[in-house]
């Protein structure tokens, strides 16, 4: 739809010309000289929304207006009855430590109101790699919980009834291993697989494009996936076999609509390569399930999930499919975790709380709701407590289940779900003219577009042109509460898997381990179905990691080319002094030293958020710094290498899975045993207070936490080096 | 210029770094921190560090010249790095020690760089027997060809046996390049827009081997095809100076595909070159070139930099444009009024 840019409308066809011409002079005089065309609010999805909708504005809307829930295009409810018949799914993400505290945690959760179950793994199983491969030391147990074979995955789900229970397992990279471990627990708990119901993620695009949980390439993962839809959806009817994500790219700095754009895409992508591999759009595609993001932007989601039902069913009649279901959009919902704060953190109690009430009015399944000490540690007891109540009052006590689509005929609503559409229709539009999204992610083109954004945001932030209570207005300096956080014991977990792993190894039949390993071996050379070949191993007690390796000999481990931005942040900065203070400190210090000051902004361990690291690289870089990025995944001596080669002044960890207890100081301690002792390293990210004495201790200089501006850091870091410089 | 009137400046110097003699010693023992931290001094802008690490080079520069020297080039996002990364390990697997300086051109207006180079390398990156160097270019012009050619050197007597420079083919560097090196790649894709009339004349003209990269999946008939045009291209060309013809090969760096036989032409180009005319003889007039093109910079810089000059060239400036004087004329006396002073 094209829209009058003025408010004032040609055809007045609702509100009469008189009206809106009487409201438009007393609003002009409340606005007290200021230009009533020029009051609007120009969203970060450049929609431009104005101070006041009428009826006018639902003009054009018919196809949108005419709707039932339950019906194509399903804009109003994947069901007839929605809440007023079946709440939502409470359903809180979580894992930590082992399968056995993990496991305890589950049943409490359960018994105080909790309705479905989703599993967070740790990094280490995420990238395929056991508890005890020296590559992932510091990961074990830390972000997740450590899961290594079938007995884990069965002391995980203990006392669990599986065919009541609906599971989700975010998993995407050891995907096979993962899904069949679940199966096979299930199977000697005696459930059969067909009774299974819950969720697989299993949605690869994305994590090549902000996850960063993959391990095998494009083409092989996207075979995988394949291979997944095609087993389930003949052995497991109740499964969703993939749930298509969106929720890891606003988390990572998209737009709303980039979010919502990118993730329809990726469904019709994988959409084709079911049919590619041989499937009936009617078997699977009913089995499709989805994952958004709930941020502050209350309206704005309201109309996202709104639209995401009416742009999926439009799209997926490309596909003719007879059952209506196969066009109806199903989607599970988490509030924004990045919109959470270490500053002031009870705040975040009430962000969560507007989150999910947008998240339920757009008509969600499904809905996790995060911890007020999100920006601090993984949840504490206390703090899923409250999370999970801010979802039971929501449903038991504010009536909000009770009228289905509610928002439902809102002019603001309505209109707002229009340009929602036509917004992101465009931008699917432009990845199917690429060639689908396998080429666009493969081209780092979507990544890159939500790097972008991110910049933009962060430049906002800093600029305190969007406002964070408590980051960068209402700042409260003398607030000093203790707040008692979730920590795990990484290197008991360790020796509490090795030992368990050891157990397994000696008891199993290892001729049999043996040959379920090379028959997948062979059918990942050839074209069997890897998801049953991966269940024959599970069940003869392989490991994940094991099962892992040896597709990893066939398929190889995937390497990201990180391509990076400049200039988005230095623009928004023109005037701003704190970023030209940097700015002069830098130029004086390359005056002194010869060159420009040095960074590598590194990232350790299996640690895959990348959008801290990014953001300060191209900062950096726009402030005057050379800076050199390091690869994901590395391991400390490998950041130590570059660093000594590269002669940075300066190494920037950002650590945002809690590796850097132990994967720190073994980088100063390597920097310190090849001559680098001189090198300096600070670290950015989440580190708990209780971590930062252990830091400074092994040599940390500066620690710079979440909401940090940009250019607080980099002044502080070009003033520790020109003080360091000068009295060397 | 720093510390550079300070007389001072190299003991302060041997006092920050350790000894010339200490440092020649480390490089030459392959220590990776001193090679590394002796090619910042190169490519400082501070004179009394390029004097110092000159002092250091020529310490070692008997110790220089064991190296079989690569140069790459090609457009941006040709594969230049995935091809470092897969021939360099290649290399490695036969028993080579590798070392890369990639001259990185993307400086911003605030003269910050992101060197993300290395993030494509990650392999190689790892290898002990790989050493990678991302340098920004900087703005100074000429800067290039001293830092690269040093670090070089420095790189060899490190015991690197083989070095690889790597620079975006977008004109300029490719002559400094092909300058200090044994053998020039040059690297196009398909798909990209850089076929024939693309390309810079020149630039293909110095190249000893073409290599057509991304010669797989899709790409791959349109990557022969490329080739096959180059190679009736180059046979126009007059053979290099060593009497050799420039020939095309495809390959793909991503699949490791044609490495072996990029390789072996490799070989057989210096085989040709020690036959033809030596490489040792070559390198002389190698440096023969660096010197001129240093005294050029030299003193280009020295006549810019006085201050009274440039007065003298403004005012004259003005004489030229109002056709008072010829250029010729007023260039006669600026230069000469410099070497009276
Ligand atoms: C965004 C996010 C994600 C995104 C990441 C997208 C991406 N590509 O980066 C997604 C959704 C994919 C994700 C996934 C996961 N996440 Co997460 N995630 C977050 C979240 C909400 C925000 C992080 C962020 O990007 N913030 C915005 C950036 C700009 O801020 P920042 O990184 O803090 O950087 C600022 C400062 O810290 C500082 N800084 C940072 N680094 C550096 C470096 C230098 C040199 C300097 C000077 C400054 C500096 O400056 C920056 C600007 O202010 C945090 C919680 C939170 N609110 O912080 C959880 C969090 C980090 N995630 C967590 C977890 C557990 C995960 C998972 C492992 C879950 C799982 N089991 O599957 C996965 C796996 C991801 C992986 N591959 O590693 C946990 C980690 C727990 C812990 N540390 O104990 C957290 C803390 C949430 C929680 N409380 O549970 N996550
Ligand atoms: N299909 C295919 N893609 C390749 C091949 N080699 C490199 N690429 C891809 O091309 C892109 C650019 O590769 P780089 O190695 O970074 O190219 P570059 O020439 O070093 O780029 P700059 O340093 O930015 O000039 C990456 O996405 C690579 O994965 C190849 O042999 N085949
Ligand atoms: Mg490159």
């Amino acid at each position: 739809m094209v829209r009058n840019s003025s408010i004032e409308r040609k055809i007045m066809s609702g509100i009469s010309k008189k009206l809106f011409e009487e409201w438009r002079e007393i609003a002009q005089k409340e606005l007290k000289g200021k230009d009533l065309e020029n009051h609007f609010w120009i969203t970060p999805e450049e929609i431009r929304v104005k101070p006041l909708y009428t009826k006018d504005d639902l003009n054009g809307l018919n196809d949108q207006l005419e709707n039932l829930p339950g019906l194509d295009p399903f804009l109003r409810g994947p069901r007839a009855t929605m809440y007023t018949n079946k709440p939502w799914t409470i359903r809180q993400y979580a894992g930590f430590s082992t399968a056995e505290e993990s496991n305890e945690f589950y049943k409490q959760c359960l018994e105080n109101g909790q309705t479905g179950l989703s599993v967070a793994f740790d990094l280490a199983t995420h990238r395929g790699y056991d508890s005890d491969h020296p590559r992932v030391s510091g990961d074990v147990g830390k972000a997740g919980v450590a899961i290594d074979t079938v007995e884990d995955m069965k002391i995980l789900f203990n006392k669990i009834p599986l065919d009541k229970m609906s599971v989700s397992m975010t998993m995407n990279g050891a995907v096979l291993p993962v899904l069949a471990g679940y199966i096979v627990a299930a199977e000697e708990q005696g459930v059969s697989k067909e009774y299974l119901s819950g969720t697989i993620q299993n949605d690869i695009l994305k994590e090549f494009m902000v996850r960063n949980t993959y391990i095998y390439p494009p083409k092989e993962s996207m075979r995988i996936v394949s291979d997944i839809i095609s087993f389930t959806s003949k052995n497991m009817p109740l499964y969703n076999s993939i749930s298509i994500s969106g929720y890891h790219m606003q988390e990572a700095g998209s737009t709303l609509t980039q979010e919502l754009a990118y993730t329809l895409a990726d469904g019709i992508e994988y959409v084709r390569a079911a049919l590619d591999a041989g499937l009936k759009v009617d078997d699977f595609a009913p089995r499709l399930s989805f994952f958004f993001c709930t941020g502050m932007n209350f309206f704005m989601e309201v109309a996202k999930l709104r639209a995401a039902r009416f742009i999926w069913a439009k799209l997926m009649k490309q596909f003719n499919p007879s059952d209506p279901r196969s066009l109806s959009l199903r989607t599970h919902c988490q509030t924004s975790g990045v919109s959470l704060t270490s500053q002031d953190p009870h705040n975040n109690i009430i962000r969560t709380a507007y989150e999910a009430f947008a998240a339920v009015l757009g008509g969600t399944q499904s809905l996790h709701t995060n911890a007020f000490d999100e920006a601090l540690a993984l949840p504490s007891e206390l703090s899923s407590r409250i999370a999970r109540n801010t979802q039971l009052i929501l449903l038991e006590e504010t009536g909000v289940k009770e009228v289905i689509d509610p928002l439902a005929g809102s002019y603001y609503v309505e209109n707002l779900t229009k340009e929602f559409i036509d917004k992101t229709l465009l931008l699917i539009q432009e990845v199917e003219q690429m060639g689908g999204m396998t080429v666009a992610v493969s081209e780092g083109f979507t990544k890159f577009k939500i790097e972008e954004s991110a910049a933009k945001r962060q430049a906002r932030v800093d600029k305190n042109e969007e406002v964070i209570v408590g980051v960068n207005k209402y700042i409260n300096e003398n607030l000093n509460e203790e707040i008692d956080l979730l920590v795990v014991d990484n290197k008991k977990v360790i020796s509490k898997q090795i030992q368990k792993l050891k157990k397994i190894k000696s008891e199993r039949d290892n001729n049999q381990v043996n040959l379920a390993i090379e028959n997948l071996k062979k059918g990942a050379e050839s074209n069997y179905n890897l998801l049953s070949l991966s269940i024959e191993a599970i069940r003869a007690r392989a490991t994940i990691g094991e099962i892992s390796k040896v597709l990893e000999d066939v398929f190889s481990r995937h390497k990201a080319i990180s391509k990076s931005i400049t200039g988005v942040y230095g623009s928004a900065f023109s005037e701003d002094t704190s970023f030209n203070e940097a700015q002069k400190k830098v130029t004086n210090f390359a005056k002194k030293e010869g060159r420009q000051p040095r960074i590598l902004v590194a990232k350790l361990g299996q640690d895959g958020h990348d959008r801290g690291a990014k953001i300060i690289a191209t900062a950096f870089a726009d402030i005057g710094f050379d800076v050199d990025i390091g690869p994901l995944f590395a391991t400390p001596e490998e950041t130590s290498k570059q660093a000594l080669e590269n002669d940075v002044h300066v190494v920037g960890i950002s650590s945002q899975a809690a590796g850097h207890k132990t994967l720190v100081p073994e980088l100063i301690e390597s920097l310190k045993e090849n001559g680098g002792e001189k090198i300096m390293v600070v670290v950015g990210g989440i580190v708990p207070p209780g971590d930062i004495e252990d830091l400074k201790k092994a040599g940390v200089s500066a620690i710079f936490g979440p909401g940090t501006p940009i250019t607080d850091s980099a002044n502080q870091v070009i003033d520790m080096l020109l003080k360091k410089n000068l009295s060397s | 210029m720093g510390n550079f009137r300070n007389r001072n400046f190299l003991h302060n110097l041997e006092k920050e770094y350790g000894s010339i003699k200490e440092l020649s010693n480390k490089i030459v023992s392959g220590d990776i921190r001193t090679l590394s931290r002796c090619i910042t001094l190169s490519e400082s802008s501070r004179e009394d560090h390029q004097f110092f690490s000159r002092k250091v080079l020529e310490k070692v520069l008997p110790m220089t010249g064991n190296s079989l020297r690569i140069g790459i080039s090609g457009p941006p996002g040709v594969g230049k790095s995935t091809f470092i990364e897969t021939f360099g390990t290649f290399l490695i697997e036969k028993g080579r020690r590798i070392a890369v300086l990639a001259v990185d051109p993307s400086s911003s207006k605030s003269g910050g760089s992101i060197l993300g180079d290395k993030t494509r390398m990650e392999r190689l990156a790892q290898s002990e027997n790989a050493f990678i160097r991302p340098s920004p270019a900087g703005k100074t012009l000429g800067g290039v060809s001293r830092h690269t050619r040093e670090a070089l050197l420095l790189c060899e007597a490190s015991g690197y046996d083989t070095i690889i420079v790597e620079t975006v083919g977008v004109g300029q560097s490719e002559a400094t390049v092909s300058n200090m090196i044994d053998i020039f790649l040059l690297l196009i894709s398909p798909g990209s827009g850089d076929e024939l009339q693309g390309i810079k004349r020149g630039i293909v003209e110095l190249a000893d081997l073409i290599i057509v990269n991304k010669a797989d999946g899709s790409l791959k008939s349109e990557a022969e095809n490329i080739a096959r045009e180059y190679n009736s291209a180059v046979k126009l060309l007059r053979p290099t100076i060593n009497n050799w013809n420039t020939r095309v090969v495809t390959c793909s760096a991503l699949e490791n595909i044609g490495i072996e036989e990029i390789w072996s032409i490799t070989e057989e180009y210096i085989q040709n070159f020690d036959n033809e005319k030596n490489i040792s003889s070559h390198r002389k007039e190698q440096f023969q070139k660096w010197l001129r093109e240093e005294i050029t910079q030299n003193l280009n810089k020295q006549i810019y930099s006085e201050k009274k000059i440039n007065d003298l060239i403004e005012l004259y400036e003005e004489k030229v444009l109002i056709g008072e004087v010829l250029p010729s004329a007023a260039a006669y006396e600026i230069v000469k009024k410099f070497l009276k002073k």
